[in-house]
């Protein structure tokens, strides 16, 4: 089914998934995904996205459209006759020629707005009934679907703690609530649906290292107002001391926007990222470098044209000139009267952002956890690159809802790497989420601005789960992509490193896109790895 | 005289380059990959009667491979012009094709030619030439690639009449891949649609959308007898993702977008 995405995506002009539908064969469309009949014939489920996806691009079934459907199959059987012409009439420009033969015209005529065909449909009009490729209209579906696209967007907006100010109404869906997690996995819309997997995914993903905590058990790093009635899950506060003590610092901020893939545009000064440098040290051994030497060596050099060569490109007049009056004095002329252009000046900065959110403090399948693996890999570089001369600095992150996004400042460019640095990084302990975004846009902002050289990179080291509070799946996954491909077009390298974490690929992909990106199972093959992907990560943007 | 070279205009363009040329403006020409930037300069090169001069720009392209260099021959040093001074000289159209790709010694020729000055200065030979009547300086770049806007400094971009261009509307472009491709109207349509909805996703793992120049190839493909989802294929979605999930849903699209080819079935009716 998923191979139908793209086709659902280009017709609707957003994303949009696909996948089976679970009875009687009909089409249908929460307006986030398309469930389609898995038997029919390729070209019976092309017909059918193509319909549904019409609809959604015609604006068809708006909330307040399919809220006057809630109840009345009649109507909105009817409704869906004549908005199903309309829309994909209205689509004509995209629609495939297979899917044209479908559409008619003298019915697609009797409305030109989507009030027109509701008030067609509450009329007493003769209207056939929709051809079965339409499928069918689920209006609460629907209205359930925008309600979690809308609940997902307040959350953000009035901060992580608008989610334990939603009254506990049983029959809405929370996707955060571990309560009513088993109750949506089998609801029809959770179902085996994309919806239900994402659900699963966030739960099983964003426990803290504490291991018994559901994923809403967070920690509350600033505002807190504990609320009644949301039970154990919001307040428990286990893990949070140092990010509460990152919180009352208040040091310097700065606001990024972020990418709505839903509504399709930039929510301007959305997420405000915090930097600070850390105060805890806590001692770690130092993993081997050398190893990491030799590939990068031969990376990040700019051309250096050198004079008086044997060979080149060009000639060296004065020396050519030189030569010419040797030979005329009967000397032997000296041969080396070229210019060569050279690459061996280091022109290199590299960003290295560290993941220290709590899905790193899982352990991996040798028992080490993610963070350990992500923390041997990003010094081993820093150092590696640091002895080879290039300006290196190392920032962690992790985030709290939009306003709460962390990042710590482990060495600068311009700080000295010394003991404090391992310390500083010894010292973190992964919690909290992954707003990966604005860390991104952080961390292409400093290297941008304090980077100094013309070839740049940024290098993510994350298990690629981008969760945080109104930050879930394919808004979160676009986001990230959206935000590497800035800094790709701000001609900065971007390369994504997940080292022992046991993410899917296919959700690596959704969220690197296509940056230069690998999964690693254990920092000791990096050093085969490294100069391949660099060189990759560079070469896309010079 | 040889015929034009086939360019439909979208907008003002062409009015614009004649104009700029006349006026000895400098000329940069922004667009996507593949949008028919190289072949809108033949074209005003052919209306105009001038000369053309293509440089393809790339990280190796230093001043003296534009302006010219010496060579040793027989003992003696012979200075050998490149094929920015024979522009200059002859009065031609010198078309620097991606040039934020060049180094960025080569804005100190390209400033002094693209301003009032039009003036091409050889320090090694020690003389400064003036540009010939009918001169004129076209640079292109892809704004999406970015090694652009880091280098087109704006002191360049200043000296600058900015043309863009983008993929044409639907009909144009089927007027394009019909004439280049040489298909039957229905494939033009069908893989010009098809090129549009790949156009409007927004997908990690595509590096460029489908630009007109794919198209083209896909039709030239069916041209040659290839079924035309075969073409597309080959020629739209290969050189698009290496990705294998994204390959599955583009040719999902193709097959959708594009009909089974001369003989075969529509589609399929065992569902309906």
């Amino acid at each position: 089914m998923d191979r139908l995405r793209l086709l659902a995506s280009a017709i609707a002009g957003r994303t949009l998934e696909v996948a089976a539908t679970d009875d009687d064969g009909r089409a249908w469309t929460d307006g986030a995904t398309v469930f389609v009949d898995a038997d029919a014939g390729p070209g019976e489920q092309a017909r059918m996205v193509a319909v549904q996806a019409s609809l959604v691009a015609a604006g068809s079934l708006e909330p307040d459209v399919v809220r006057q459907l809630v109840r009345r199959p009649g109507v909105a059987r009817r409704y869906l006759a004549v908005e199903g012409h309309r829309a994909l009439a209205l689509n004509g420009t995209f629609l495939p020629q297979s899917c044209r033969g479908i559409v008619d015209n003298d019915v697609a005529g009797l409305a030109t707005e989507v009030a027109q065909s509701l008030a067609v449909a509450r009329g007493r009009l003769v209207l056939d009934d929709p051809p079965m490729a339409f499928g069918e209209i689920r209006p609460r579906q629907v209205l359930a679907a925008a309600d979690r696209t809308e609940r997902s967007t307040s959350m953000g907006a009035a901060g992580h703690d608008a989610r334990s100010a939603v009254g506990p109404e049983p029959e809405e869906y929370d996707d955060a609530d571990p309560r009513h997690l088993g109750h949506l996995l089998s609801s029809p819309v959770g179902g085996g649906g994309v919806l239900g997997r994402l659900l699963r995914r966030m739960f099983d993903a964003t426990r803290t290292p504490g291991g018994d905590g559901p994923p809403g058990a967070g920690t509350r790093a600033h505002t807190g107002r504990p609320r009644s009635g949301r039970g154990i899950g919001v307040t428990r506060e286990a893990p949070s001391a140092s990010l509460d003590a990152i919180a009352s610092l208040q040091p310097r901020a700065a606001t990024y926007p972020e990418w709505d893939t839903h509504r399709h545009r930039y929510r301007p000064d959305w997420c405000t990222v915090h930097e600070r440098a850390p105060d805890e040290f806590a001692p770690i051994v130092l993993p081997d470098g050398l190893a990491l030497r030799r590939p990068l060596a031969r990376l990040g050099t700019a051309f250096e044209r050198v004079h008086r060569q044997r060979q080149g490109d060009e000639i060296d007049i004065d020396a050519a000139v030189e030569a010419r009056v040797e030979a005329l004095a009967g000397s032997p002329p000296e041969e080396a009267v070229y210019i060569e252009s050279r690459r061996h000046r280091r022109d290199l900065a590299v960003l290295l952002l560290l993941d220290v959110s709590g899905s790193a403090g899982e352990p991996g399948p040798f028992g080490r956890t993610v963070h350990e693996h992500q923390r041997d890999a990003a010094i081993a570089l820093t150092t590696a690159l640091h002895d080879l001369g290039d300006r290196v600095a190392l920032y962690a992150f992790n985030s709290q809802g939009r306003r709460a996004v962390h990042v710590v400042r482990l060495k600068g460019f311009d700080d000295r790497l010394d003991r404090r640095v391992v310390g500083r990084l010894g010292g973190l302990v992964p919690a909290a989420y992954t707003r990966l975004g604005a860390a991104i846009r952080h961390g292409a902002a400093v290297l941008e601005t304090r980077g100094g050289t013309s070839r740049r990179l940024l290098v993510v080291l994350s298990d690629g789960f981008a969760y945080d509070h109104g930050y879930e799946g394919t808004y979160g996954e676009a986001d990230a992509r959206r935000a590497l491909a800035e800094a790709r077009r701000r001609g900065l390298g971007c390369l994504c490193l997940s080292i022992g974490a046991a993410t899917d690929p296919a959700a690596l992909r959704r969220v690197f896109g296509p940056a230069a990106h690998a999964t690693v199972p254990s920092p000791d093959l990096l050093p085969g790895l490294v100069g391949p992907l660099f060189h990759a990560a560079l070469r896309r943007v010079s | 005289m040889t015929t034009r070279p086939f360019y439909v205009p979208v907008d003002h363009e062409e009015a614009v380059f004649k104009a700029a040329c006349r006026q000895g403006l400098s000329v940069v020409l922004k667009g996507p990959t593949g949008c028919g930037k190289t072949r809108f300069v033949e074209a005003m090169a052919h209306d105009l009667d001038r000369p053309l001069v293509t440089v393809s720009c790339h990280d190796d392209l230093t001043a003296a491979d534009l302006v010219g260099r010496f060579l040793l021959q027989d003992g003696e040093t012979r200075w050998v012009d490149g094929p920015l001074t024979r522009a200059v000289k002859e009065g031609a159209i010198c078309y620097l094709d991606e040039v934020v790709e060049a180094r960025q010694d080569t804005t100190v020729v390209i400033h002094p030619l693209a301003d009032h000055r039009r003036q091409l200065p050889i320090d090694r030979l020690g003389v400064v030439l003036d540009a010939a009547p009918g001169f004129c300086l076209v640079v292109s770049y892809n704004p999406g690639y970015q090694s652009v806007l880091k280098d087109l400094k704006d002191s360049t971009r200043q000296r600058m009449v900015a043309i863009e261009l983008g993929f044409p509307p639907p009909d144009i472009e089927e007027k394009v891949v019909l004439h280049e491709a040489g298909v039957e109207p229905e494939v033009a349509a069908q893989l010009v649609q098809l090129g549009q909805a790949i156009r409007r996703l927004e997908v990690a793992g595509l590096r460029e959308v489908a630009s007109t120049r794919v198209l083209i190839a896909a039709g030239r493909l069916v041209t040659e007898g290839v079924a035309s989802r075969v073409a597309a294929r080959a020629a739209i979605a290969g050189p698009l993702t290496d990705d294998p999930g994204v390959s599955a849903g583009l040719a999902e699209m193709i097959d959708a977008y594009l009909a089974d080819g001369p003989d075969g079935p529509d589609g399929d009716d065992e569902g309906g």
